[in-house]
């Protein structure tokens, strides 16, 4: 599918092949490009094209899918009968199926062509400068970094027709020299703000702190968390606490505190696909136009993310979060989690800590209690104690089981800084944060 | 299709040091029902070509779905570009452990062919086992089927042929217990998804859903009324499906030689058994014998050959709690001057080979389980995930696990909620003074491990049987 005219076509022909029938179909595609590196050289370095097409039969409350990532005549037919005899045999569904109406939309993906042209050696060149200045001071570099260019097009029988192209460079690094390590991450969609030199800096100047780590105990800590850490945070929240579905199942800890006042009034999260940093996303996978959702607004718990099925079912409005047809049984997930910022410098923030821990980056974070939001995970290339309002001593990795719940009361300082993270579907939005209620539970030997 | 890829294999013979091709065709089935109503159809279909290349002494990988000859000359001709790139950082030439040329074809031996069940008949059967959930404060039940047909081909410039056909078969049902301001899950035959094997529909038979489902509910409804697990020190057993995990996490992902090496220190992490530690490393107790075994009938990791075009294999790693060997592919190997063991697997035509577990199997002891648990005065019976994690060099761990029973002077008693554990992974495995029988063996399927960027999901399995273990940390979830 090369572009919007394709689109129309492939729509077009899907129709001829379903006179009879209500569908749904959602086309995904485009060339992923990948370089991975470690031990400071290219170890893998791959690239792929792929089509797939799904198409969801709806006859009388009775769906059927099917997936291929073929699109000659033969294998749409073959499976779309396929879809129409599930539609046959399996029963109906315990809610009317609606299908959504023509709808416009307000935003699209960022695109970029330099993104979407930037070539392995482009790729390897990069990777190559940034191994040469972390090797002049004796770390090796790991880590991948990804070009790609998507397009997706979603459209119905009813006449929905949504169509987006868009590019994506990911980027992280890890450097490393015995037990001194620093990480960092990138999102965008433009090739041009990768700065290879910034980055390469950035990663040297925390190594170089993360030196002769010592041991603390478990406890409760005042902690301040990067971006990195917050967006971590965030989308374990978003995963298991704002599923609309979850909500209307009795199983999230909204459950009991919708419209309640629970955190500080600087506390605000949102799935936005408006904020100036994200990479939105400007339909899900029904066509529904994404929208802004507040999840907290200035510290009251607000409501969750709907998907069509679950807003079907439980008479609730969709929000624009409706997953792939494989994901359906899921329910919804945040697509642009975005935290407000705050007023605070980083450097505010740290100068006023008399005893705290920085925390770069989490490791295998995991629900513990979806009830109370207990996450569990490790820390990770770079924790340091705070003495003062200065940085200090970096310390060894530590294991935490912490209410996000409790995490978030006793938040009391938010950067204006935010960054832009990896999150479960889109990017997520984070600043640095600073709360003094953090439970580490154990340690570990490095 | 064979003879396209044969061309294109020509056609890259004399520009690289090596190449191979996969041709991998998917064939899947998922059926998800949520209280007697189906939420979820979707076969699939999927297709395509993956082009690896030496070239330059670096590595190349393109792929595509687009199987025509002028396309996948294009992929080729990709996949060069690429390792030429690749070379512009390497620091020596990429070589490979020797690996015999085989050509050879390979089907997993099944009874029943599921994509010849209907669709019907497997709907009825997860709707009828998640209608009987229902009960009390079992307010959801759900139950999922997943089945995979794939078939492969693999050729390389060594002269390798091999056409494979697995099949794959799995599902499970869980009750949810919902109470106020809490909920408890109880599944069956395994949590996340249940169990999964290379096996045919017979294996879905074999779990006896419908048997099953009113006990699962009421354990769930037991939960739900459960004091929250005790906090301390104390002697625990681990249940074959939770023993599984652990395996999983604590002895399946360190043994990875190329996590070893540091090629994941950047996302998966890296492993605290490094290169010296091999046959000179104290792993666990001498109860503890572990292996790689990609020849186990219907384990979840059994196939004929790895995506490198070695055949499966059994190999040890943890001998008598003496560490003794990786998981390697044909790169990795070489470095330590071994032939590889067949774990470098891709998880589909778009992915290189990485390397992964095939059935890392805990071997069973020769206790039965009443005296296993007979022997603990006062402890706790673990049994089925509900959270995993582990840092990034496979030492400290956390699970929790979604039910767990009182042992008290070496009898079961009442039921706990919200259990956890934690503990470093040598210093467990040291604690393990007893392993159950052959007779309470099982290997468990996992089918959902992740690793690699970009990711990729793996379906593995372990063999385990429940085993004993002292002064473990456990506690409970808030």
């Amino acid at each position: 599918m090369k572009d919007i005219n394709s689109g129309k076509e492939l729509v077009n022909k899907i129709r001829s092949f379903l006179k009879n029938y209500d569908f749904e179909i959602i086309v995904s595609g485009g060339k992923s490009e990948l370089t991975r590196f470690a031990e400071s050289y290219i170890h893998q370095n791959v690239a792929e094209t792929d089509l797939n097409l799904i198409v969801k039969v709806i006859n009388e409350d009775r769906i059927g899918a099917v997936q291929m990532n073929s699109i000659d005549d033969q294998t749409i037919s073959k499976n779309i009968e396929k879809a129409i005899e599930v539609t046959k045999i399996t029963p109906k569904l315990d809610y009317h199926y609606r299908l959504l109406k023509p709808q416009s939309y307000k935003i699209k993906s960022k695109y970029s062509e330099q993104t979407a042209n930037f070539t392995p050696l482009n790729r390897a060149q990069l990777v190559s400068q940034l191994i040469k200045e972390v090797n002049k001071k004796e770390y090796e570099a790991a880590g991948a970094f990804k070009t790609e260019e998507s397009t997706i097009l979603v459209a119905n029988s009813e006449g929905v027709f949504a169509f987006d192209q868009g590019t994506k460079v990911d980027f992280n690094c890890v450097i490393t020299r015995d037990n001194s390590t620093a990480h960092t991450s990138f999102m965008d969609s433009d090739i041009n703000n990768f700065k290879v030199n910034k980055i390469t800096d950035e990663l040297l100047e925390t190594a170089l702190k993360n030196v002769e780590q010592i041991e603390i105990d478990p406890g409760v800590y005042t902690v301040i968390l990067s971006p990195e850490a917050v967006a971590e945070i965030l989308n374990y929240t978003g995963y298991t606490a704002f599923n609309g579905k979850m909500i209307m199942e009795g199983k999230s800890f909204i459950c009991n505190n919708q419209d309640k006042k629970i955190f500080p009034e600087t506390i605000t999260v949102s799935d936005d696909p408006f904020d100036e940093l994200t990479m939105p996303i400007p339909f899900d996978l029904v066509g529904y136009p994404r929208e802004k959702i507040d999840l907290i607004k200035d510290g009251i718990i607000e409501d969750g993310v709907y998907d069509h099925l679950t807003a079907l079912k439980y008479n609730r409005k969709c929000t624009g979060n409706t997953l792939s047809p494989e994901y359906a049984s899921f329910g919804a997930l945040p697509f642009n989690l975005v935290m407000k910022e705050g007023d605070n410098s980083v450097e505010e923030i740290i100068s006023s800590t008399k005893k705290g821990i920085y925390i770069s980056r989490f490791h295998y974070v995991n629900i513990l209690n979806p009830m109370s939001v207990q996450l569990t995970g490790m820390t990770r290339n770079g924790t340091f104690l705070i003495e003062d309002g200065k940085l200090g001593r970096a310390i060894k990795n530590m294991r935490f089981n912490t209410s996000v719940v409790d995490m978030l009361k006793a938040v009391d300082m938010i950067s204006k800084e935010r960054q832009t993270k990896a999150g479960f579907i889109g990017a997520t939005v984070a600043p640095y944060l600073r709360t003094n209620n953090f439970t580490f539970s154990s340690k570990t030997s490095f | 299709m064979k003879k396209i890829l044969k061309n294109i294999l020509d056609w890259l013979e004399l520009k690289v040091s090596y190449a191979d091709l996969r041709l991998v065709q998917t064939e899947k089935e998922n059926i998800e029902v949520e209280n007697g109503i189906l939420s979820s159809y979707n076969v699939s279909t999927d297709r395509g070509v993956g082009i690896r290349v030496l070239a330059n002494g670096a590595w190349g990988f393109a792929a595509s779905n687009n199987l025509n000859k002028v396309s996948l000359r294009e992929t080729a001709a990709k996949a060069l570009d690429i390792a030429r790139a690749s070379a512009l950082t390497k620091k020596e030439d990429i070589r490979l452990a020797h690996e015999d040329k085989h050509i050879d074809t390979y089907i997993t031996p099944i009874t029943k062919n599921p994509f010849q069940i209907s669709p019907s008949k497997k709907i009825d059967l997860l709707v009828r086992a998640t209608k009987i959930m229902l009960k009390d404060k079992v307010k959801k039940g759900e139950g999922s089927f997943s089945f995979y047909k794939t078939h492969k081909i693999f050729i390389s410039t060594e002269g390798s042929e091999i056409e494979q056909t697995i099949f794959e078969s799995g599902g499970g049902i869980t009750a949810y217990a919902i109470g106020e301001g809490d909920f408890q899950k109880r599944s069956y035959p395994s949590s996340f998804g249940g169990d999964y094997a290379t096996r045919g529909y017979e294996f879905i038979e074999e779990m006896n859903l419908l048997e099953n489902a009113e006990r699962v509910a009421e354990e769930a409804n037991q939960l739900l009324a459960a004091p929250p697990a005790p906090e301390g020190i104390t002697d625990i057993v681990l249940g074959g499906s939770q023993l599984a995990l652990q395996v999983h996490e604590s002895c399946g992902h360190p043994v990875e030689l190329d996590r070893v090496l540091g090629k994941e220190i950047s996302f998966a992490g890296g492993s605290f058994l490094s290169l010296d530690k091999l046959n000179n490393f104290t792993y666990g107790s001498p109860e503890v014998t572990i292996v790689a075994d990609a020849t186990v009938p219907g384990g979840l990791g059994t196939f004929g050959y790895d995506d490198e075009g070695v055949p499966a294999s059994k190999s040890y790693l943890v001998n008598k709690g003496k560490f003794v060997g990786y998981l390697m592919s044909r790169e990795d190997a070489f470095k330590l001057g071994l032939p590889s063991n067949g774990a470098g697997r891709a998880e589909n035509w778009n992915r290189i080979p990485l390397v992964r577990m095939t059935n890392i199997n805990l071997l069973p002891g020769n206790l039965e389980l009443d005296r296993l648990i007979g022997d603990i005065k006062e402890g706790l019976y673990l049994d089925y995930n509900k959270s995993w994690s582990i840092d990034d060099k496979r030492i400290n761990f956390q699970f929790g696990t979604e039910i767990a029973r009182e042992i008290k002077n070496g009898k079961l008693g009442k039921i706990y909620k919200n259990a956890v554990y934690q503990g470093i992974t040598p210093e467990f495995w040291k604690s393990c003074d007893g392993i159950s029988s052959e007779k309470y063996w099982n290997v468990w399927g996992v089918a959902n491990c992740g690793k690699g960027q970009p990711e990729q999901v793996m379906r593995v399995a372990h063999g385990t049987s429940p085993a004993r273990f002292r002064k473990v940390k456990v506690g409970a979830s808030k």
